[in-house]
């Protein structure tokens, strides 16, 4: 009965979230697996290899942020636009076949892991591109439901209002989209290969996701605190021009010693140290709206949605920014290249840019589907955020220690050879780092468990006054 | 509040200034991306005659000696094809026997590359390994593996270092060097003279210098033995 | 004043390329400096009343 009131589209969206709390969980057991295996490397060896471990670990984030954003997406959509989705039946069709397609990508890599060197093992088995190893049929299946997905969103903007927020997201989209060809083809030519799987990996994750976050954020702050429309866009358009003008040049900080020439160092150097100044911003501009509306008096509509929101701020800008510019200029990332400083920044600026935000959104989403006007913070919901954030801050620190380790001993000290790359694997101040990430690792597991608690019940566990309020209205 | 309007408030005028500045950077990502193609593309045979030094050269260089030294003028090591001249650059002269062979055609060395890439994705060497220092860190980066010292000391036992890493790649657990195994792939042996023939090819790309020093601190290296 | 360029090969970037920051520089001032007329020309419209409210 309460569920009446949503556009089909917010149904679809919750069924995108279910699927993406789902894979989130399998991203954090893969995850598991392999920081073992660091430690105990006979763990699981020729069963479930830690390559094998890594590429569903990766993989699942990809795709569990993928459907939180799509699905976040068809969440605000009918309500910017003001109307239902256009060929929502349609949206529902690809849904289904996305998942299954999944489904089929993650049981092939689980029980086939690899294949002859061959054509058909490119296009049915695996890819064997970090990140993207989804095998060819699957990328081709994916660009037709994103299609599908453009269409609903282009389709619903027409006819229905234009606001800010939806002309960023739909410009947006497009590009994020078209990105994902530029991974889909083969050649021998190893730097070529990388040269073009850095447009998919750095575009996405350092330009259009960005965009893709501060858009939804903006639609966030607005639904949690009711702030100014006009001042959220206004910050909107300036992140955009912040994040892409150093993002889609920043591009050069991958570009520094895969057989490209020497001027990406440069270009790559400056536009990349640019690119923390966007998230300083959003993060400042989050702030000021709390305290604002905090000093007329307004409360926060959805107290969860707000409190990840700010992680997601913070970690931004902690993750993605500082962690990014400690090893983003190449005297420096000569050193850090292919050690574990980039796995320290990742799991921060994943987590602190995508994975908060997301969660965010889920949290919209779960009052929305309650009819609550209001949605308090209970305690699984606060732990679910305590134990993840920290665990997160522990694991960056664990691997940032391990990292200066393999940077001195292997790079520095031994010149980057297989002999200097086991000394430094085995000194005690490594092992010890892997240890603590390990340890951080069960702490973000154990608050997986409550945030999956709290996301089935909160609805149903909130203080006497939030359904006293509802109670009133109702009757009024 | 304010009376005045003001430009930095308008939205107009951020919308305008997002525009341009995402038009303006993705051309010129364009223009750059274009111009570092044409430098990219794969050598050719002549290009290694005509002694023309090429970032990533043809598959032929597995004919020759592979070396990674310092360069002057550059600021960093370069790969040298065919021994070193007196400027620091490649000679393109130096053969080396690769499997018995220093006369691999242009496309018989181009399908030996073309199958070795092939396998290195099929077994998805990039989630445990580093290639140009991208992957995972779970394994040694292989940017310059064909140079590693390591296999310089197995060379003598099977005849040639090809011969101790092809041996290697076809069943990794029996060779195991450290606690920390590579699985058995099920790579074959023509997979794994072509994975070989890749990592000496790779060896060869121009990577401004990366890794740095490889291989070279022998004071602190052996300063421990 | 002007230095040779030492990459492999030398393109229309690498020569502008020279020494620290030269080529960065010019590609953030291409980016920014149009943004100073966008702003003069906004500012105009706005005091011309030329602007519709939002």
């Amino acid at each position: 009965m309460q569920g009446s009131r949503l556009y089909e589209g917010q149904k679809l969206a919750l069924k995108y979230f279910f699927v993406a709390v789902v894979l989130f969980g399998a991203q954090l057991l893969f995850g598991l697996l392999a920081a073992i295996q660091f430690l105990y490397p006979d763990f699981l060896f020729g069963v479930l290899d830690f390559s094998i471990n890594r590429i569903v670990h990766i993989n699942a984030l990809v795709v569990w942020l993928l459907y939180a954003m799509i699905g976040a997406v068809y969440w605000l959509l009918p309500d910017e636009a003001g109307i239902e989705v256009v060929g929502v039946k349609l949206a529902n069709l690809a849904f289904y076949i996305l998942t299954a397609a999944v489904a089929v990508v993650v049981l092939v890599y689980l029980f086939i892991q690899v294949g002859p060197g061959k054509e058909s093992t490119i296009w049915f088995i695996t890819e064997g591109r970090e990140y993207i190893e989804a095998p060819r049929w699957a990328d081709i299946g994916i660009v037709a439901v994103v299609l599908v997905f453009l269409y609903n969103v282009y389709a619903t903007v027409m006819k229905g209002k234009h606001t800010g927020i939806l002309v960023v997201l739909m410009a947006d989209l497009i590009a994020l989209a078209g990105l994902y060809l530029a991974g889909m083809f083969y050649t021998d030519n190893i730097a070529i290969d990388q040269f073009w799987w850095w447009w998919v990996v750095h575009l996405w994750v350092e330009a259009t996701w960005e965009v893709y976050v501060a858009a939804v954020g903006g639609y966030i702050l607005i639904k949690t605190l009711n702030a100014n429309r006009k001042v959220v866009e206004m910050w909107l358009w300036i992140e955009v021009a912040m994040m892409f003008g150093s993002g889609i040049l920043g591009l050069g900080h991958h570009y520094f010693w895969i057989g490209t020439p020497e001027y990406w160092w440069e270009i790559g150097a400056l536009f990349s140290a640019l690119e923390p100044v966007p998230l300083v911003g959003l993060f400042v501009h989050v702030l000021y709206d709390w305290g604002k509306e905090r000093g007329k008096g307004n409360t926060i509509k959805n107290v969860p949605a707000f409190a990840w929101l700010t992680v997601e701020t913070f970690g931004n800008f902690l993750g993605a920014g500082v962690w990014g510019f400690m090893h983003t200029l190449p005297q420096i990332n000569l050193y850090t290249h292919g050690t574990q400083w980039p796995a320290a920044h990742g799991h921060l600026a994943f987590f602190g840019a995508y994975v908060a935000i997301m969660i965010s959104a889920i949290y919209l989403g779960i009052q929305g589907k309650a009819g609550l006007k209001e949605l308090k913070m209970t305690k699984a919901g606060w732990w679910a955020i305590t134990l993840i954030t920290v665990g997160v801050l522990l694991m960056t620190v664990a691997l940032t220690i391990s990292a200066y380790v393999q940077t001195m001993v292997e790079r520095g000290m031994y010149g980057a050879t297989w002999e200097g790359f086991f000394v430094a694997q085995a000194d005690v101040w490594f092992t010890q780092g892997m240890g603590w990430r390990l340890f951080s690792g069960l702490m973000v597991i154990a608050g997986y468990g409550f945030l999956v608690y709290d996301l089935l019940t909160c609805d149903k566990k909130q203080p006497a006054e939030v359904y006293e309020e509802e109670a009133a209205a109702a009757t009024a | 509040m304010d009376k005045k309007p003001s430009v930095w408030s308008s939205n107009r005028f951020w919308r305008r200034s997002a525009t341009w500045v995402t038009g303006v950077s993705a051309v010129l990502l364009i223009f750059l991306t274009m111009d570092s193609m044409s430098q990219m593309t794969m050598g050719t045979a002549k290009d290694i005659e005509n002694k023309v030094a090429k970032r990533i050269p043809s598959p032929v260089v597995i004919n020759y000696k592979i070396d990674y030294q310092l360069n002057r003028k550059r600021g960093h090591e370069v790969p040298i094809i065919g021994g070193m001249d007196a400027n620091g650059n490649s000679k393109y002269e130096e053969k080396e026997k690769f499997f018995g062979r220093d006369d691999y055609s242009e496309k018989e060395a181009s399908e030996l590359i073309h199958k070795g890439k092939l396998t290195i994705q099929a077994k998805n060497c990039m989630d445990c390994h580093t290639l140009l220092g991208n992957g995972a860190y779970y394994a040694p980066d292989l940017t310059k593996a064909w140079l590693d010292p390591t296999w310089n000391t197995l060379a003598a036992a099977y005849g040639g270092k090809e011969y101790a890493i092809a041996a290697f790649l076809q069943n990794p657990p029996a060779m195991a060097m450290h606690e920390r195994k590579m699985p058995n792939l099920g790579i074959t042996k023509d997979e794994a003279k072509a994975v070989v023939a890749y990592l000496k090819f790779m060896a060869a790309i121009d990577t401004n210098g990366f890794p740095r020093n490889f291989g070279k601190i022998k004071g602190a290296v052996d300063a421990r033995k | 004043m002007f230095e040779p360029c030492t990459d492999v090969v030398c393109s229309f970037w690498s020569i502008l390329n020279q020494g620290p920051m030269t080529l960065t520089i010019t590609l953030h001032t291409l980016i920014v400096l149009p943004m100073v007329w966008i702003y003069f020309d906004e500012k105009k419209k706005m005091e011309r009343g030329d602007i519709p409210q939002e």
